[in-house]
């Protein structure tokens, strides 16, 4: 890549300068000789700010001739209009006038991090998230930034490796690209076996220190190649904390990819900058910060905030909770079909194998749609097992979802071994205590009615059940369970007291009446419903006992707190603005001045021109800067000149 | 590279949209004002409604489950002695009731219409039997729930009689020489035809045979003008022939036929004895061995049982089940209150997480 940008300005009295920004490796390689003391002081600042942490650019120009520049423009549009190797011949081009610059000096810009960074990243390592930072920076700002969030302290082991050594340098001065290129890939080789061979000695050693590594763009093109992508990801994977500096965005995405497809682990990318559309696009979650770099991020990712704070909110949070609700979910739905089924497997042993089917049609449609379907819907939006704020105080309890603590074959396991046995329960109770007459008259029952109190008990039973399963009940659980029994009742009541004229069999007709004229109705409602929950809720109660879930143990604890519902609230803009604070808050408020620079420190534009598109001819479109033109042509469709 | 006109931006717009609005600063609130209605909307939509944790506390669970076991004990013991107190009768009379010469031919026996399918049978009563004693005929091995024999019937047709035709279900015993049925089915042709008389201290006891059937057949299924019509008249018998001349809401024993059983072994109500029967008395019985079970091997049994009005017949399940449930409510009431007095966990013991548990054995 260029890592530079330059401009060639006209002033009206006709003076041509060429100005360039860049890294200052690429400017200081263009310099004219001389002004020493200059450059000199210009590379201690630089090294200056950058151990500050700040991003630095080289300025330099250059007076150009009217001739010179004539005749190189002429070259620079056949370039462009150039099918075959046009980057190479533009790079040629470019390096013809980028040269013989004079330096003006360097500049430093104060990129802070947002407020909330560190302690986010510290949090999410607590909770067993392993963070790598991927960017374009050089080494030192790199690592500053690093220590400045929390990835990396002075007790953790650094393993780096970079192109910059002094050896490396010397051979690329020999020019030869060919033996640079097999120099920087040996170097880089010696480098991951050595530090593989320290950490699986580390492995060995139970107070061993945490480890990090670090890696530069140009090293990481040869460690993505194919024969040494394994050891750097075997590396990587055992590393605390991954610092790659230098990276492109197709190296961003590289790694990403790299991770998600080797090691096979789902993976998250953050990013807010149009250069992390690709890798936000890479890996599984893909999560884009909206603001101050404009919205490519967010529009392409899965995922939107605000600041990077947020996302320890979205993981231990909204994540886990969704986890925690799709599993019981999935189990619950499971279990009340399978209750619901095995009745009328139960029955098909005593109707000699014939398939007569226990209950009416219009129970079993019905069943998915009225009698059951509400409750579990509440389940899934407003389970909490732990509030938000305790949630965040222990990012431990995410660990629980890493290692799929709630939807294992155990847990699937003991909900169907408890619905076979709330089958059983419905099925032959219902049947043996209503074989002989009932009540003074001593009457008779039939299919009907046996099954339709079957039914019912199946239905008190698996909302009640429902219940049981929430950790917390808000008043619509009460009233979807509740509400769903007495749709039932209603339903019944209704459906057998009337004779369509479409229904050949009145199978149904005045069941329920009948059934409620008994003893044997109520007395068999109050029992089987409890005698059913009564091994769940035994189970529950041992389990919650002798190997409670961390969730539960943090429950007890804090239980007689109240409901913290209040986290909102840390979410907004505090109150206590002091007045300056108050005012940059209006400012920030405002309509946003559009700038006409594009202000990216080492990304240059593609290699658009305006002539070459007059020509008809078209660059091809890298997908960052397909998106951040789509935002700067409505930019420039605002600027008012 | 880019070729623009180096220009001066001009901030003077931005400097006087900055003044106006410091002005508006006293009036920004930082958290928006939301109606009630939103309030509540914005409540739902944040998940942030209020809610109980019901969190399983030892007490709860030791209360729940002591506070089920007193209400189960109590309802089970009387229910038990319900069903204690009630007095049944069960004699099996089908392989009784065959002459010797048939036995080894019983098919033969049962479908010869010549030989006469008279039998008795002396039962001597156990305990003191209040009024009323339902009679009951009981069958094994029938299966009145098979899919082809819960179909086979139509209910409009008990309703409308003859004014309606769509009987298809009713197959095969929809047509019978050319003229509709009416009842059809399979179901009215299988209908039970063994009678019983009693005979108690040389006189004949009064059976009363109505009011066997639930009053919603009577009212609501059978129709009170449809009379049975072409009814058994094919080649083969299947059971009973129906009185035409007796509308068929007032058809009893048709009406507790019709409501098919639950299970392969049934009983069904034949009618009451309204008068006490004493301790040790003998009764008998006149059957008619009508019915065929022998080409299945089922099994008819006559059953005499008193009633309570509790629960009806004679039937231990409910007792014994809300008994068992509440005794293992109490046992584990009680286990677990032993179990919280030897081993209790303190309220703030950090020391059980995972996390914990794994760095004291690591």
């Amino acid at each position: 890549t260029r890592k530079r940008q330059s401009v060639i300005c006209r002033y009206p009295n006709g003076r041509l300068v060429l100005y360039c920004k860049g890294a200052d490796t690429v400017i200081y390689e263009r310099l004219v000789d001389g002004n020493h003391n200059l450059k000199k002081r210009s590379i201690d600042h630089l090294e200056q700010f950058g151990n500050s942490g700040l991003r630095t650019l080289c300025l330099a120009y250059k007076e150009l001739n009217n001739d010179v520049y004539e005749s190189w423009n002429q070259k620079f549009i056949v370039a462009k209009s150039s099918l075959h190797d046009r980057e190479k011949k533009l790079d040629e081009i470019a390096e013809v006038i980028e040269n013989e610059l004079i330096l003006i000096g360097c500049t430093a810009i104060e990129d802070k991090l947002q407020e909330g960074v560190p302690s986010c990243i510290e949090i999410l390592s607590k909770g067993g998230i392993k963070i790598w930072m991927l960017t374009g920076d050089k080494m030192e700002t790199a690592i500053n930034i690093a220590y400045a969030c929390n990835l990396v302290n002075n007790d953790m082991m650094q393993f780096t490796i970079s192109s910059d050594t002094d050896a490396i340098r010397e051979v690329e001065d020999r020019g030869d690209q060919v033996q640079t290129a097999r120099y920087i890939q040996g170097s880089v080789k010696q480098d991951l076996d050595r530090y593989l061979q320290d950490a699986d000695n580390f492995l060995n050693n139970p107070s061993r220190p945490k480890l990090t590594l670090i890696i530069d763009g140009k090293c990481l093109t040869y460690a993505l190649e194919s024969c040494l992508r394994g050891k750097f990801l075997r590396l990587s994977l055992i590393c605390n904390a991954v610092v790659c500096c230098r990276v492109s965005p197709l190296q961003k995405a590289q790694v990403t990819s790299l991770v998600r497809k080797g090691a096979r682990k789902i993976t998250l990318s953050i990013g807010d900058g149009a250069n992390d559309v690709s890798m936000i696009q890479a890996a599984h979650v893909g999560v884009g910060i909206s603001g101050f770099e404009g919205m490519q991020a967010a529009m392409a990712s899965d995922f939107s905030i605000a600041q990077f704070r947020f996302l320890s909110d979205l993981l231990l949070v909204h994540g886990r909770w969704a986890y925690l609700r799709l599993c019981k979910v999935i189990t619950y739905f499971f279990y009340k079909n399978l209750t619901f089924t095995l009745t009328q497997f139960w029955f098909t042993f005593q109707t000699g194998f014939s398939g007569q089917r226990f209950y009416d049609d219009w129970y079993q449609s019905l069943y998915n749609v009225i009698f059951t379907a509400l409750p579990v819907v509440f389940l899934g939006l407003f389970d909490k097992d732990v509030s938000a704020s305790l949630s965040k105080r222990y990012p431990e309890l995410y660990q629980e979802g890493i290692r799929n603590m709630y939807f294992k074959w155990r847990v699937v396991a003991v909900w169907a071994f408890f619905a076979i046995y709330q089958s059983l329960v419905f099925y032959y109770f219902t049947t043996i205590a209503s074989k002989y007459g009932q009540n003074s008259s001593g009457k008779i029952f039939g299919i009907w009615d046996v099954g339709t109190m079957s039914f019912t008990c199946v239905v008190v039973t698996v909302n009640i059940r429902l219940l049981m399963a929430c950790d917390s009940v808000t008043r619509w659980h009460y009233i979807s369970v509740g509400g769903s029994i007495l749709g039932w009742f209603v339903f019944i009541f209704i459906y057998s007291s009337i004779m369509t004229p479409f229904d050949k069999q009145e199978n149904i007709y005045y069941v329920i009446y009948v059934l409620t004229d008994t003893f044997y109705f109520y007395l068999a409602l109050l029992l089987i419903p409890i005698a059913a929950l009564l091994g769940d809720f035994a189970y529950q109660g041992l389990q919650r006992w002798f190997s409670p879930y961390n969730y539960q143990i943090i429950q007890e604890i804090h239980k007689d707190e109240k409901d913290d519902n209040r986290r909102n609230e840390s979410l907004h803009i505090k109150n206590d603005l002091t007045p300056e604070e108050a005012t940059s808050y209006a400012i920030s408020q405002l309509p946003r001045e559009k700038s006409k620079h594009t202000g990216f420190a080492f990304d240059s534009p593609g290699y658009e021109s305006f002539f070459a598109s007059e020509q008809g001819i078209i660059a091809s479109h890298k997908a960052w800067d397909v998106a951040r033109r789509a935002s700067m042509r409505s930019r420039s469709n605002k600027t008012t000149t | 590279m880019e070729m623009i006109h180096v220009e001066e931006i001009s901030t003077s717009a931005l400097r006087s949209r900055q003044i106006s609005s410091i002005h508006h600063l006293r009036q920004i609130s930082f958290t928006p004002k939301r109606s009630k209605k939103s309030e509540v909307i914005y409540k739902f939509t944040q998940q942030n409604l209020h809610a109980c944790k019901l969190s399983l506390t030892p007490q709860l669970v030791i209360s729940l489950f002591l506070l089920m076991g007193i209400i189960f004990v109590p309802i089970g013991f009387v229910a038990l002695h319900a069903s204690r107190s009630v007095v049944e009768i069960v004699n099996r009379y089908d392989t009784e009731c065959m002459p010797d010469e048939f036995k080894s031919n019983k098919v033969a026996y049962i479908q010869d219409i010549s030989v006469s399918k008279n039998c008795t049978l002396a039962i001597k009563i156990p305990k003191f039997m209040k009024a009323p004693i339902h009679i009951y005929y009981q069958l094994d091995n029938y299966y009145q729930n098979h899919r082809r024999y819960v179909k086979s019937r139509n209910d409009k047709q008990l309703q409308y009689g003859l004014h309606y035709i769509q009987t298809s279900s009713c197959m095969p015993e929809e047509y019978s020489n050319g003229y509709p049925i009416v009842p059809c089915g399979l179901v009215a042709w299988s209908m039970f035809n063994d009678t019983y008389s009693f005979v108690r201290h040389g006189a004949p006891l009064f059976i009363n045979r109505k009011n066997i059937s639930w009053k919603s057949d009577r009212d609501h299924k059978f129709g009170e003008k449809i009379f049975p019509f072409n009814f058994q008249n094919g080649t083969l018998i299947g059971g009973k022939t129906l009185d035409p001349t007796i509308p068929l809401s007032e058809q009893e024993d048709l009406m507790v036929w019709m409501r098919a059983s639950a299970l392969p072994s049934f009983r069904k109500i034949y009618g009451r004895i309204e008068d006490d029967l004493d301790a040790d008395e003998v009764v008998f019985v006149n059957i008619g061995n009508n019915y065929n079970t022998y080409t299945f091997g089922g099994k008819k049994k006559l059953v005499l049982s008193t009633s309570n009005m509790l629960l009806g017949g004679k039937n231990d399940f409910l007792g014994l089940s809300y008994i068992t449930t509440g005794f293992s409510c109490i046992f584990l009431a009680v286990f677990f209150a032993l179990l919280h007095v030897k081993n209790q966990r303190p309220d703030h013991d950090t020391s059980h997480f995972s996390w914990t548990r794994k760095n004291t054995i690591s």
